[in-house]
């Protein structure tokens, strides 16, 4: 059998009215991989995920699902989905709703599995509607595995769930992971990426700025930095004109100096005797990382 | 294939589950059609209509059935649609047909306990003596309309706003029931209101079984006027939610 990846996505563009949601994006994800796609809010990344599962049409390029078509019954009875925005059945119980969705597939998994991983096992007889926010994701996380799906789809799943959740949720996508699924998620969080993901896939403003192992892209991206208090003589203008500042940030007194070599620049900083109090020096997290990213994309 | 068809059983059961826990479905299209006949058979005669009690019993099964349709029925559809759960299960297996022809199953299969109920309920209150034939037909007969009300509930709902729906369904219910008859005969409306109601489903509805109790023929267009306006409820609402689905 030839190799098929799970996904293909080739030069997909979604327009809407006077906005280009996604802006000819192409996309490998390979079977068995955990894939995060990763970018700021209206980056474009629920836009994406609804015309891969066939619930939008693309305005212009290619999007197989599975070797074919979202739209074909045997494609969707191989996946599952946690949409954003999507709330819970009213009138039914937490029990009963997953039952539901079992019955939509062929090889459902059983309901006490459902509701182990899903963590709602003393929820199960109360009514879906009742449930907090976090218990409904997770209701919906049932829901999207209730057929033993290959591909599942993760449309910033952990939102509204507490720490406890969150872990146990994660554990359960290694898990499905481990077992050979293919998972696709989308956060706006670097380091959510980072901890479940083997690819992030960085999306700004529809298109494709990065691409590769969480890690590669957290070291590519990331600056070093000194901030410190600056004193009242302290200009913009004269930090510009210092070899080796990349960039400036300024908030209140408090000033950021982005550079790739930190330790020459604190060297020309105090040579200069430059206004400076409360000195740190940063070797950037990963959100710093991923914010400067997206700043160097636009 | 078997798949499809357990689905869809799933499917519909959770449909009447759902409709018999909603508590605005037992008031609209049981309480309230109920307290009405009790109120209206004890206090009148109907203009002494001398089978007043059972010609009020067939006015309001027939608004709790059309109740049931378009009220409850709308605002779910509405709700569903505006909560993502319609997105959701078009991503699943779930043939899109299962989805729509389990929710009038269910509905068909709640409406006829709905006619039980009140054929029982005020039947044997008011010790309504009717032959077993007038009973059946006139239940079958409201039953049938039945679909008619829920397409134009289906209709109604695919709008997003359940707020709006909600509104629109009740003004509509309110009104249809009262132009058509259902309230107050229209025999006792002045000449252009049993004109104008002969053109409403709620007459239709009426109709039939009011003819069948007064030992009167039955006109069949009356079905047939509720066939055109469930097709053309259908149509146009099918319409609309192929164009809200193709983004
Ligand atoms: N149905 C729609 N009509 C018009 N604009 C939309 C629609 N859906 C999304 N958008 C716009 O497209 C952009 C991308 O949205 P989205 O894919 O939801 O982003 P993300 O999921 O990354 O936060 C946003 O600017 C959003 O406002
Ligand atoms: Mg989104």
């Amino acid at each position: 059998m030839k190799h098929e990846p799970a996904i293909q996505i080739d030069n997909v563009t979604k327009q809407f009215k006077d906005k280009k949601a996604v802006d000819r994006l192409s996309l490998t994800i390979e079977k068995g991989s955990v894939t995060a796609l990763l970018g700021p809010n209206g980056a474009g990344k629920t836009t994406t995920v609804s015309m891969i599962l066939g619930l939008m049409k693309p305005t212009s390029g290619t999007v197989k699902l599975l070797g074919g078509d979202p739209h074909d019954r045997a494609v969707r009875s191989r996946i599952g989905a946690m949409l954003q925005d999507t709330s819970v059945i009213d009138d039914l119980k937490v029990g009963e709703t997953i039952d539901l969705f079992r019955s939509y597939y062929s090889r459902p998994l059983p309901l006490e599995r459902l509701l182990a991983i899903s963590g709602l096992g003393a929820e199960r007889g109360k009514l879906a509607a009742s449930l907090s926010g976090g218990q409904q994701r997770r209701l919906g996380f049932a829901l999207a595995a209730a057929g033993d799906p290959e591909v599942l789809f993760l449309d910033e799943p952990t939102v509204g769930m507490d720490v406890t959740a969150r872990a146990l949720f994660w554990d359960t996508v290694r898990a499905m992971a481990g077992k050979g699924k293919t998972v696709l998620m989308t956060t706006h969080y670097l380091e959510e990426a980072d901890q479940i993901a083997d690819r992030a896939a960085v999306i700004s403003q529809g298109r494709l700025i990065a691409d590769g192992t969480p890690s590669s892209i957290k070291a590519s991206a990331t600056g070093r930095s000194i901030s410190f208090t600056a004193g009242e003589s302290l200009t913009r203008d004269m930090l510009l004109v210092v070899p080796g500042v990349a960039d400036i940030d300024w908030k209140g007194s408090r000033v950021r100096l982005y550079s790739t070599d930190t330790d020459r620049l604190i060297g020309v900083l105090l040579e200069r005797k430059m206004p400076m109090r409360d000195i740190e020096i940063q070797s950037g997290g990963l959100e710093e990382a991923f914010q400067n990213l997206l700043k160097k994309a636009q | 294939m078997s798949q499809t068809y357990r689905a869809t059983w799933a499917q519909c059961r959770a449909e009447m589950l759902r409709t018999i826990r909603n508590r605005r479905f037992v008031f609209f299209s049981i309480l309230m059609p109920a307290a009405f006949f009790f109120i209206f058979t004890g206090t009148m005669d109907g203009g002494g209509m001398h089978n007043w009690a059972a010609y009020y019993l067939m006015s309001m099964t027939s608004y709790g059935v059309v109740g049931a349709s378009l009220v409850t029925f709308s605002q779910r559809v509405s709700r569903e649609r505006a909560q993502g759960w319609i997105r959701l299960l078009r991503m699943t297996p779930l043939p899109s047909g299962a989805y729509v022809l389990s929710k009038a199953a269910a509905q068909g299969a709640i409406n006829i306990g709905l006619i039980l109920v009140l054929f029982l309920t005020g039947g044997l209150s008011k010790s309504i003596d009717l032959p077993a034939s007038v009973w059946i037909e006139a239940g079958l007969w409201i039953w049938a309309g039945g679909f008619a009300f829920m397409a134009l509930g289906m209709l109604l709902g695919t709008m997003r706003n359940s707020d709006v729906v909600q509104v629109l369904a009740t003004i509509l219910y309110m009104s249809l029931s009262i132009v058509g008859g259902l309230w107050m005969p229209t025999s006792a409306m002045p000449q252009i209101m049993q004109t104008i109601a002969k053109f409403t489903p709620t007459y239709r509805m009426g109709q039939g079984p009011w003819a069948l109790i007064g030992g009167q023929p039955v006109d069949w267009s009356g079905i047939g006027v509720l066939a055109v306006y469930m097709i053309l409820f259908m149509v146009v609402s099918a319409y609309i939610m192929k164009k809200q689905e193709a983004v």
